[in-house]
């Protein structure tokens, strides 16, 4: 069956039937181990802040945690903590956590970009809004606020209040930032961004041309950073924070984000979701796949060929169609608020059979819609040659720099969370993971085409399940308590397969009804870290190509 | 003052600016040479005013500009269903220099807001603001965030605000159509180079242009201010 | 020998003397720039965007007048209005010359294209012996307008695209030249009378048709041939890589805004247009076609290739810079050596 996958021969700290022993690779570690903390999700090994590379190289290597999903800087009283959150991508439900506690007075840690290529972005992230900083980081400057900022906003003792003054001459003229490689006569330098048509938003991208080949190029983030952890971290658990996930990925991908926001909160407060809430859950979140997939391939489409041609409004003229489907039944077009911790807001739409039937109707034409999608797209031969060979990602670079989603698929690793760490409904169901070795821009646009194809089966199946729920049985939400309030200390970090991949949160409560601490894990921040290896070597255009295969969303990115 | 008796002054004083443009010209600023060789209100120029009103109102190119969750709606709007070209609005130019009308969707933040006015800068006149969703009238949802601009007016001047978060195509579709029957109207007036600026500036050379201005700038005027405690 | 549209106009005047024929001229050259303009008017605002919109399921301007073609008005006048800026570090006398030059270059084209006759008067400015060559040396004037509007913009953008734009159109003028050198072969002159004049005969009769020599029935090869060449030549697609839009902005016309960018656009019209024209001279016939006009078959004819270039718009990818050179330089001159080699065989073979 699709769903079971095949197992190699275990690591160091496997357990034959898939699960971590922590005590093994406690002693794997011997003395770096200060002290074991235990969060929701998994155990967490404290170690000193001098021993990061040395710890996470022996856990990469011999453990084979080849996944650092997640860095999460926080600020307690008395310390600044980082947390690696390490996964398998042969197995996502092995987790670990490493905590690297430092002192308040001088946050300094050791930088583990040596041994993961993707720390780079989330330790610079951490630095920018928690003010950790990193020994040995390649390139420690902020990310996401301007280089002017003053003080690091998820710290403790920052002032909101206090005027950030920016003069505008520093940020004025963007032609101003001349060249990094000065020695090289024959190079211009150019900047791409923040408004420019290619760019899918606010992405500004410096890049060294040497004719029209691309010979360096370094994405510039932050001009979409809408402060969303610091939202969610003063809003209450039940209600506030629900309206947020479907801002980040806003391409109505909402109720995948919400799930995300709903599977770790659930899972950190211990409510259960009854199984006809997590049906309808599972419908919809791949109604919106289907929706953001959509636009992917259009906007992808829109990249290659030009002006808004054929496939790009095919594209939209289909998502019209989910989007109907999705507003019928949360009454929303693109920001849902759907989802509820505990289930789902409402019941579907009445009359039921007429939903049903709208649906069924969709999920037929979706595979038939596809064929003009392959004869518009894979079949064009100009598209081949544009798109096939092109902005190559290697599996093994892939993995470096935490790529997961249609990406990671597209380059032949096959991970998805739905199926390697099953939520919802999704394991009951019939569905296959899409996987593609070509590792370049077709394959990437292909696998997210043929996803909406399984999308569809398995809203086909969900139909099915719901028509013939018994009518007393449906229960859209179970019991909780009116406010919610986990207990101190607990933290978890949970992740879903949203429509660009992993999406992770991290929750650190600490007694109250808002969270302490919340982190967003996004997949389109650590996918878009490997344009620079998909891209360097490239052609302008080839550039452009890549950057509309990863299918990143800047809100998603910023947050 | 109360907001009514604000308001009524504010109308006052717009109907008194138009008796000072109809009557014998008291105002110089809209007394060009050629509405002095007319006569104050000249047939002609009224009429190829309103003839010029109603070319912008029913023509324009919109700039490919997208920022945050709106550009979504927005892409819709130009799509097949809905399809905002039917008001002569839905070619959208990927070059400020081409284009009249800005929508401006979604979230700014102080990153993005110098260059955004450099974006809007780089348009040509006359030139339009449509500033699409909650975001853009006050901050939306982020109002509260450290990094957000609460609202696109404290940067570039808007003629149409479009509440939604996101505001449907529909809306938008109305925003734009309120947008033509204002300029049509002749409400939301350009802004050009007026004749006195001409008369003022015209005969300098361009350096003592520049430091003319220069000295009328306020060195404040050159730092972002960005202070959530004394925002509206 | 037909009267050219000069001396119809001279004879109406009714006096002798250059003076007269030099008017003559400038009012016959006036009428051909109109009904050029004119082409250019309908398809700039309104045919290209209605016809887009076919292609994508809208609906597309229509508010004004039947389809909405009065839209045109507001468009045109708008567009004029508009500020004129000109960027800093501009190259001044380029930076001005370019959008003219790009403008100009097509319409001088038409000077010699055989464009049919309304009653008495036939639609053709000149007939010089080398029509063919003219032509072809005055429409890639329009690719030093290219380059001048690409550097003197002071933009990078702009550069990128002035570059693609000369890079493209060395790469595919030459093809087009060869191509239309085996059309000369088969016609036997340069002249576009002439060249039109060979494709009257009569090839084969079926029935009550008469099917003409036409050189596009004659040669499809080559017809393609010049087709593809020349859809790369006006720089649409697949070819439109010196603006595309989703890489480097709007390319050259990147900083252009108000009247240049009119002319600009205009420029790229009639230049589609008078892409057309050469097609349908020197593959279709000419202005040739039963019962209606000939000027009506004219325009039908380019507005047919018109057609087609927005329908390839619509539907195919744009390829690569890199990409665009080889097809150019490795298969399409290869396939255009070819193919008047074969001409030259079949006409010498059967010349003798």
């Amino acid at each position: 069956m699709s769903l079971e996958q095949p197992r190699p021969e275990l690591d160091v700290g496997e357990t034959p039937d898939g699960e971590v022993d922590y005590d093994e690779l406690a002693e794997l570690l011997g003395e770096y181990v200060l002290d074991r903390e235990s969060h929701v999700n998994a155990e967490g090994f404290v170690i000193r802040p001098d021993d990061v590379v040395a710890v996470l190289d022996i856990l990469k290597r011999d453990a084979g945690f080849d996944n650092l999903s997640c860095v999460t800087a926080q600020e307690y009283y008395d310390r600044y903590e980082s947390i690696y959150h390490l996964k398998k991508y042969d197995d996502p439900t092995q987790e670990l956590s490493v905590v690297v506690p430092t002192l308040r007075d001088e946050p300094v840690s050791q930088s583990a970009a040596s041994v993961f290529d993707t720390a780079n972005w989330h330790e610079r992230e951490a630095y920018d809004l928690v003010g950790i900083e990193y020994e040995d980081h390649p390139d420690l400057r902020r990310i996401l606020l301007p280089d002017t900022w003053q003080g690091h906003p998820l710290s403790l003792d920052y002032n909101q209040d206090q005027p950030q003054i920016v003069a505008l001459r520093e940020h004025a003229d963007p032609m101003e930032h001349r060249s990094e490689v000065p020695d090289e006569q024959d190079t211009m330098f150019i900047n791409i961004g923040p408004h420019h048509p290619a760019t899918h938003g606010v992405l500004h991208l410096r890049t060294v041309l040497d004719g029209e080949q691309v010979i360096d190029v370094d994405p510039d983030l932050g001009y979409l950073h809408r402060c969303e952890e610091q939202m969610c971290q003063q809003s209450t658990y039940r209600h506030q924070i629900m309206p947020y996930p479907d801002r980040w990925d806003y391409i109505s991908a909402g109720i995948l984000n919400e799930w995300a926001y709903a599977r770790a909160a659930e899972s950190l407060a211990d409510i259960d979701v009854p199984e006809y809430a997590q049906i309808i859950r599972t419908m919809s979140a791949e109604m919106c796949r289907i929706a953001s997939h959509l636009l992917a391939v259009g906007t992808f489409a829109l990249d290659i060929y030009g002006d808004f041609t054929a496939i790009f409004m095919y594209a939209i003229t289909d998502r019209e169609k989910v989007e109907n489907l999705l507003e019928d039944l949360t009454g929303q077009r693109l920001m849902f608020n759907y989802l509820r911790l505990r289930g789902v807001a409402w019941d579907l739409p009445e009359p039921r059979e007429e939903y049903f039937e709208k649906v069924r109707e969709f999920c037929t034409y979706v595979p038939e819609r596809l064929e003009e999608y392959h004869n518009l797209l894979s079949a064009n031969e100009l598209f081949q040659m544009r798109v096939i060979d092109t902005g190559i990602l290697p599996p093994e670079v892939a993995k470096a720099y935490g790529c997961t989603g249609p990406v990671a698929r597209g380059s032949g690793i096959d991970y998805d969370i739905r199926r390697d760490d099953p939520y919802g409904y999704y394991d009951e169901l019939e569905w296959d993971v899409i996987t593609d070795d070509g590792c370049d821009n077709f394959s990437r646009a292909f696998v997210r085409l043929e996803e909406i194809r399984q999308s569809a089966r398995i809203i086909e199946q969900c139909v099915d399940l719901l028509e013939e729920w018994p009518e007393d049985e449906r229960e859209i939400q179970s019991n909780v308590p009116r406010t919610l309030k986990p207990d101190a200390d607990s933290e978890v970090y949970r992740t879903v397969e949203a429509a660009k991949g992993e999406l992770g949160i991290y929750i650190r409560a600490d007694g109250t009804d808002k969270p302490a601490r919340f982190k967003i894990r996004s997949p389109a921040f650590c996918n878009l870290q490997s344009l620079e290896v998909m891209a360097e070597g490239e052609y302008v255009p080839d550039m452009v190509a890549a950057l509309g295969s990863l299918d990143i969303v800047l809100g998603e990115v910023d947050r | 003052m109360s907001k009514e008796t604000q308001l009524h002054d504010t109308l006052e004083q717009a109907q008194s600016t138009q008796d000072a443009r109809m009557g014998p010209g008291v105002d110089d600023r809209f007394n060009s040479k050629l509405r002095q060789a007319f006569g104050a209100s000249p047939f002609i120029l009224t009429k190829f005013d309103a003839f010029m009103n109603w070319v912008r109102g029913n023509s324009m190119f919109i700039l490919l500009f997208g920022i945050a969750c709106c550009s979504i709606e927005m892409m819709h709007t130009y799509a097949a269903k809905h399809d905002l070209d039917r008001f002569g609005a839905g070619v959208p130019r990927a070059s400020p220099r081409q284009a009249d009308v800005i929508i401006v969707p979604g979230t700014i933040v102080s990153k993005f807001g110098p260059r955004m006015q450099r974006v809007y800068d780089q348009m040509p006149e006359p030139k339009f603001v449509v500033s699409m969703g909650s975001c853009t009238i006050s901050g939306g949802p982020f109002q509260e965030g450290y990094n957000v601009v609460k609202g696109v007016e404290e940067i570039i001047p808007v003629d149409i605000h479009v509440p939604g978060c996101p505001p449907r195509p529909e809306a938008l579709v109305y925003g734009v159509l309120k947008l033509q029957e204002q300029i049509q109207a002749g409400e939301s007036a350009p802004v050009t180079v007026k004749p006195y600026e001409l008369e003022q500036f015209g005969d300098l050379e361009r350096d003592e242009l520049v430091q003319e201005l220069a000295s009328e700038i306020d060195e404040d005027d050159l730092v972002m201010r960005y202070n959530w405690a004394e925002s509206p | 020998m037909v009267e050219l549209l000069p001396e119809t106009v001279s004879d109406l005047i009714g006096i002798e003397g250059f003076a007269v024929e030099f008017l003559a001229a400038i009012v016959g050259a006036a009428i051909i720039g109109t009904i050029i303009m004119l082409q250019t008017a309908l398809a700039g605002p309104w045919a290209k965007r209605k016809i887009t919109a076919a292609f994508t399921d809208r609906i597309s301007v229509n508010k004004f007048g039947p389809w909405g073609v009065g839209i045109i008005i507001p468009d045109s006048v708008r567009l004029l209005s508009k500020e004129l800026i000109v960027p800093e570090g501009a190259d001044r006398p380029a930076w001005d010359l370019a959008p003219l030059v790009i403008a100009s270059s097509a319409l001088l084209g038409f000077a010699v294209i055989p464009m049919g006759d309304l009653g008495p008067i036939n639609f053709h400015l000149a007939d010089p012996e080398v029509g063919l060559a003219f032509v072809f040396a005055i429409a890639s004037i329009a690719s030093i307008g290219l380059v001048m509007a690409g550097y003197s913009s002071n933009n990078k953008y702009s550069f990128l695209g002035g570059l693609r734009a000369v890079a493209q159109n060395l790469a595919y003028e030459i093809p087009l030249i060869i191509v239309g050198i085996s059309v000369v072969i088969f016609a036997g002159s340069l002249q576009m009378s002439e060249i039109v004049a060979a494709q009257q005969q009569t090839l084969v009769e079926l029935g009550p048709v008469a099917i003409p020599a036409w050189f596009a029935i004659l040669n499809p090869f080559a017809f393609f041939l010049f087709l593809a060449a020349n859809m790369a030549e006006v720089g649409r697609n697949p070819f439109d890589i010196p603006e595309a839009p989703t890489e480097i902005v709007a390319g050259f016309q990147t900083e252009y805004s108000s009247v240049y960018f009119v002319l600009i656009y205009l420029g790229e019209f009639i230049h589609i247009f008078l892409g057309g024209a050469i097609i349908a001279t020197i593959f279709l016939g000419g202005p040739a076609g039963p019962i209606l006009p000939g000027i009506v078959w004219f325009l039908i004819k380019i507005w047919a290739v018109f057609l087609l270039t927005q329908w390839l718009r619509s539907a195919l990818p744009r390829v690569r810079i890199d990409q665009l050179i080889e097809i150019g330089w490795k298969q399409l001159l290869v396939l255009a050596f070819l193919n008047l080699f074969l001409t030259a065989l079949i006409v010498g073979v059967l010349a003798a």
